[in-house]
């Protein structure tokens, strides 16, 4: 058991035969993930680590019965294509592209939402169930081999490594660990990812790694204390973050007090969560929850 | 990216926002010659982005020629909460009885678009949305859906607007909601909007933040990201393509993901003083590093430089071969430790040792720290 992602879940890689999307194929196949096809248009007919390329995820999913996609495509033809891979009726897309427009994000959000897929990102270092497979950049030399039993999700991609090392140099190892993406309108909000995480036996804690700015932790309270039953541990980071110069009024009005380091942690600690200063004392509290 | 005032203003009377007529001037013989477009009196208003420019004395009034020629001067001369004023903007100046709010923005929480309308405008609007947060109507809008015509005017009608008055703000929200759309923006905002004797409405202040991540598809905007930055190393790091932000400090601190970056600034803001913010994204090269290195380096005064960098889908093992570059070229002799770990960690490791790094191969940000303390206090120990 896992949360979104197991050795078994056939996957398609978007934008394959780019730089980045060939250099990640070979770490995912090689991390045992069972990519089963790639999707360039143009480039239907073609290799990458011996995986067939297609030109339609339509094609793709046909030939392959691919269930699962990860996306390397750039920002300008992301909303075109998540479009595209829903109509094919691919259900869980990782966005790892950065710079996606925020007004693209809202439209294949509400699209998601629409017809009840999970999307994750933009800006999503991805999904690793430890041990099993890794959709997206996670690095998988960075843990244990084997899962344990820590769930950990990130806004930062590389923090998310950096508390997976963590939590192995103190013993334990996480369970999936998920990015969801560092922009201020996310694909999926942070208590749809708790949801999926309670209800995964393999997973007894969960490790929240934040960051100044959104509401999303300040949302993941507010789950957290109506129905969340797993010990959480967050970490918000930012707290020495100088603030952008600021004008307008608008921004301040929709966060409603809320994105400051201070209204996450008040809103985080007040919902029982245990609040760990560095990324460091996320492995000190793992360590005595679990034992 | 914001616009400037007299950019967004431009954007929001295209759209059929009533803006009272203005003038760009750049000198004091400019200003007075708006006089030819614009009726007395005028409000001379600073052009620089920064928010609360009233208060610093960035927007005066004026009645005669003379009196425009002596102020547009007196503010071409200064700086308004330390940025140089080069222009400023010449515009009738209406008179009030009543000033409302407008406003568009992304709301995070909703993951759509909040349409905002307030019944008290100004600068105390932000207080008013803590303290009463009645006072401020509004209704979200979830792309590709737009803001329809009826639903303007009952959000108008929701905020106690009647008759005539109703109408006409209900459109002033769905002409900004268009330009919020067609130009990608963040914020799209009037504060105030003001209602005058005669029951007119002006649009007496523009705010427009645009999307950077957007601009790709925007020429038609007026201008370019990077001459808005002031800082001549924040211009610099726009043009390699990372984020850096200027600080007080003595420690340089280069990272890849910006979450690292900020928990890094944590850390070392606990024994240290970070002398910037720098943040590669997920696009490291050999070059890029070897550009960013000499950036954070050109910093006077500089006593330790922190690097923290992982690989997932950074080639960090070519960013190293451009690190030592940049510190062989400038002969750096102050203590410069490395922490990067990911894919082809080992080769990283072995190109930084030998160009003088100290290689820190713990999982924790707090050991690159402790090891750079250590440098710090007894520089010569490796």
């Amino acid at each position: 058991m896992s949360i979104l992602l197991d050795k078994n879940t056939r996957v398609l890689v978007q934008g394959i035969t780019g730089r980045i999307g060939r250099a990640q194929t070979k770490w995912m196949v090689e991390y045992g993930t069972r990519i089963v096809a790639g999707v360039t248009p143009g480039k239907g007919g073609e290799t990458v680590e011996g995986v067939p390329v297609f030109d339609s995820v339509q094609d793709a999913v046909k030939a392959t019965g691919a269930e699962d996609s990860v996306f390397f495509v750039p920002a300008r033809g992301v909303k075109d294509t998540v479009f595209e891979t829903l109509e094919a009726g691919i259900r869980l897309i990782v966005v790892v592209t950065e710079h996606v427009p925020v007004h693209d994000t809202m439209e294949m959000k509400a699209e998601a939402k629409k017809v009840g897929a999970t999307l994750l990102g933009p800006t999503t270092p991805g999904i690793l169930t430890v041990g099993e497979a890794k959709m997206g950049i996670i690095p998988g030399n960075l843990f244990p081999k084997v899962a344990g039993r820590a769930g950990v999700i990130s806004r930062s991609g590389t923090l998310s490594y950096e508390v997976g090392g963590i939590l192995a140099k103190v013993g334990l190892a996480p369970s999936t660990v998920v990015g969801m993406g560092a922009d201020s309108v996310v694909l999926t909000d942070l208590p749809d990812l708790l949801r999926l995480f309670a209800a995964d036996p393999r997973t007894d804690l969960v490790a929240i790694v934040g960051e100044v700015g959104g509401v999303q932790e300040e949302l993941a309270a507010e789950y957290i204390v109506k129905e969340f039953r797993k010990p959480v541990i967050a970490y918000v980071a930012g707290r020495c973050t100088p603030e952008g110069k600021r004008m307008g009024h608008a921004g301040a009005i929709v966060q409603r007090g809320m994105g400051s380091v201070e209204s996450k942690v008040k809103a985080l600690a007040k919902a029982g969560v245990h609040i760990a200063r560095t990324p460091a004392e996320i492995g000190d509290i793992a360590r005595s929850l679990l034992g | 990216m914001r616009l400037h005032e007299h950019e967004a203003a431009r954007l929001f009377q295209q759209a059929g926002v009533p803006v009272p007529p203005f003038v760009v001037a750049r000198t004091a013989d400019e200003a007075v010659a708006a006089l030819s477009r614009v009726e007395l009196p005028v409000a001379i208003k600073a052009q620089v982005l920064v928010g609360a420019r009233g208060k610093a004395g960035g927007i005066v009034f004026a009645s005669t020629p003379e009196e425009i020629r002596e102020k547009a001067n007196t503010l071409l001369r200064s700086s308004v909460r330390g940025l140089a004023v080069d222009a400023v903007m010449v515009a009738r100046k209406v008179p009030i009885v009543r000033e409302l709010y407008a406003g568009v923005a992304v709301d995070p929480a909703a993951g759509g678009i909040a349409v905002i309308l307030g019944t008290a405008g100004g600068i105390a609007v932000e207080e008013t949305a803590k303290e009463r947060p009645e006072a401020l109507y509004r209704r979200i809008v979830v792309p590709p859906e737009e803001l329809r015509g009826h639903q303007a005017r009952a959000l108008a009608k929701e905020a106690g607007l009647h008759g005539e008055l109703m109408v006409r703000v209900g459109d002033i929200l769905t002409n900004l909601f268009r330009v919020f759309r067609k130009t990608d923006a963040m914020i799209a905002e009037i504060n105030p909007l003001i209602v005058t004797p005669d029951d007119a409405l002006w649009a007496v202040d523009a705010v427009l933040e645009v999307d950077d991540s957007a601009l790709f598809r925007h020429p038609e905007l007026p201008t370019d990201p990077l001459a808005r930055m002031e800082h001549p190393l924040e211009r610099e790091a726009g043009k390699i393509g990372v984020s850096y932000v200027d600080l007080d400090g003595d420690i340089g601190i280069i990272c890849s993901g910006a979450g690292l970056g900020m928990a890094t600034m944590d850390i070392v803001g606990e024994r240290l003083r970070p002398a910037n913010f720098l943040e590669t994204g997920g696009g490291i090269t050999e070059e890029l590093m070897y550009r960013v290195t000499h950036l954070v380096l050109r910093k006077p005064g500089l006593r330790g430089l922190l690097i923290n960098l992982y690989g997932g889908i950074n080639p960090i093992h070519e960013g190293a071969k451009g690190v030592v570059r940049a510190l062989r070229e400038k002969d750096v002799k102050i203590p410069v430790v490395a922490k990067a770990l990911g894919n082809r960690q080992e080769e990283t490791w072995a190109t930084l040792a030998e160009g003088g790094v100290t290689v820190v191969t713990d999982i924790t940000t707090e050991a690159a720290v402790a090891a750079l303390c250590a440098r710090l206090e007894s520089p010569r120990s490796p």
